[in-house]
């Protein structure tokens, strides 16, 4: 396997990297426990007309169940965190795929509403917070250099998780009906998740491994014992006294608001426009497809250039941009749309955790990360109802385009206010003093191969 | 082959952070959270105004009487009165 890996290295002169360390093995993990929780979420979509259908409920008691759902996974983001960072990543997630496991069950059975919104809605809910907030900050860990590639693979799998689980969903619907659709993709989904965390370590310390791009003259960073609980502690005292926490939590929920708006209300508005569900869903496919470049490009650029400008770019060319659907009339128009905008939106989220390693360093990001999570799903609930909201008030989708575009724009305003990023907010994360002896830390050679993998 | 497990230092102190204090109040940071809050109130409650006053609006000519003689529902008053372009 290793020999492979450098094999590839040489291959595709890799000399600054390497594909032989197992924080790749992390990343790709990370990927999939992505996927899974996006299952949650895009379960739903496919899952209303049969329920509409099996109980006679109405489309909007059964809409109650997603909006409960979302809520409950922000305010449960910031506990998901500390859990995350007290507990570590792999316990919490494995807690999160418990209740994956129960709410995919319990689903299946619903009989009654009620038990949709309490397996749906808070069980579901609490999973989503455990399986997707402690799995960024945990890959950061694992880079010492070089977070912004690492940040940026994961992350497509927020364009392509949701793709392919959607068609995996409607195929399952089609041909085994709702209720035994959710027991296999539930079991399987827990088989999936139980495995590959089998293979998970929360820090390169736990794996008696080093950190990407660790240097022969980095001290190793403390991860654990009671330096790492009492330190953290500490820090995140200190972190909560800073501006750019509080901002960054605002400036989440305000760009969520701003492309949530388009994401629930773009098909509705292109069927508006005289568009077919089929040419009006496959809009919603660009953006999906599009927008894997830049998640994937947004972190490596903020690394390299500045994350405050391209979180900036992303912002404001996610608010400019919706004002192309105001003249929108055409397919074209709506395909041009789907192309333009989503090059910024996918920029938009994916740059945070380079950000907050800017600002604080090494310190473990899940409680600071959480909450950024509780703005954003707060965000994403918020802009889920504006677009429904507007068109039964005005018969039109005109306003909710506009609000779309005064969110991400006054996203853009608070970025500019966000301290400096050449210089920490806190005095970095504790590094042991010495040197433990016996360690193997690798040559100066930032991406270099770790033995072992 | 694994690399070796460095021997964890277990100390009480935290040198990096020893003295080190903020003594500024995030007011920037805040405050900005705080008026994106209150901008999504305000946002909320001139479009839940809006369509308070239809309905009563549509009420009232289905009725084929005056608005204020209209019954309405306590969160539409409440609505209509909080949003002063309403």
């Amino acid at each position: 396997m290793r020999n492979a890996a450098l094999w590839f290295d040489r291959r595709f002169g890799l000399e600054e990297h390497t594909i032989a360390h197992y924080a790749w093995v992390i990343v790709a993990i990370a990927g999939v426990v992505q996927m899974v929780g996006a299952a949650i979420r895009m379960a739903f979509g496919v899952l209303v007309d049969p329920l509409v259908e099996a109980f006679g409920w109405t489309p909007g008691s059964i809409g109650l169940a997603y909006a409960l759902m979302s809520i409950v996974t922000a305010l449960a983001s910031p506990m998901a965190g500390y859990l995350g960072n007290r507990f570590g990543a792999r316990r919490t997630m494995i807690a999160g795929t418990v209740l994956f496991f129960i709410g995919m069950m319990w689903t299946s059975q619903t009989q009654q509403i009620w038990e949709l919104y309490v397996a749906y809605g808070i069980v579901f809910g609490i999973s989503q917070a455990l399986l997707l907030v402690p799995v960024v900050p945990a890959v950061a860990a694992w880079f010492r250099r070089h977070l912004g590639l690492g940040t940026g693979i994961m992350m497509v799998s927020w364009s392509l998780g949701p793709a392919l689980v959607i068609q995996v969903l409607a195929v399952l619907f089609e041909n085994v009906g709702w209720s035994q659709a959710f027991v296999i993709v539930g079991v399987v989904g827990t088989g999936t998740l139980l495995v590959i965390l089998l293979f998970f370590k929360n820090t390169p310390e736990d794996a008696g491994k080093v950190a990407y791009g660790t240097l022969e003259t980095d001290n190793p960073l403390i991860t654990s014992g009671n330096v790492f609980i009492s330190t953290q502690k500490e820090f995140q005292g200190f972190v909560y006294k800073t501006n750019a926490f509080w901002n960054l939590i605002n400036i989440h929920f305000l760009g969520c608001v701003g492309h949530a708006v388009i994401l629930v209300g773009i098909i509705p508005l292109g069927i508006s426009k005289g568009l077919s569900p089929l040419t009006a869903a496959g809009v919603l496919t660009t953006i999906s497809i599009v927008s894997v470049a830049t998640r994937f490009g947004a972190p490596v650029l903020a690394e390299r250039i500045s994350p405050k400008m391209v979180m900036f770019a992303s912002f404001f060319g996610q608010g400019v941009g919706v004002f192309l659907l105001l003249t929108a009339n055409t397919t074209l128009d709506f395909y041009i749309f789907a192309v333009v905008w989503a090059i910024p939106y996918g920029g938009e989220g994916t740059a945070f955790p380079v950000l907050i390693r800017k600002y604080f360093g090494h310190t473990p990001m899940g409680t600071t990360y959480g909450w950024q999570l509780l703005g954003a799903g707060l965000g994403m609930a918020l802009g889920g109802v504006i677009p429904g909201m507007v068109f039964d008030i005005t018969g039109t989708y005109t306003w909710a385009i506009i609000l779309s575009a005064v969110f991400s724009l006054a996203g853009s305003v608070a970025i500019l206010l966000l301290e400096n990023t050449r210089m920490q907010l806190i005095p970095n994360w504790p590094e042991m003093e010495s040197k433990p002896v016996g360690s193997e830390i690798p040559s100066v050679t930032t991406g270099i191969a770790e033995p072992g993998i | 082959m694994k690399s070796a497990v460095p021997n964890q230092v277990i100390e009480t102190t935290t040198p990096n952070l020893d003295g080190f204090e903020i003594t500024r109040r995030p007011l920037i940071g805040f405050g900005l959270l705080i008026s994106s809050v209150i901008g999504t109130l305000a946002v909320l409650i001139f479009f839940g105004a809006w369509a308070s006053s239809d309905r009563i609006e549509n009420r009232a000519l289905a009725a084929g009487i005056s608005e204020i003689q209209v019954e309405s529902e306590w969160w539409e008053d409440g609505l209509v009165l909080a949003c002063p372009l309403h």
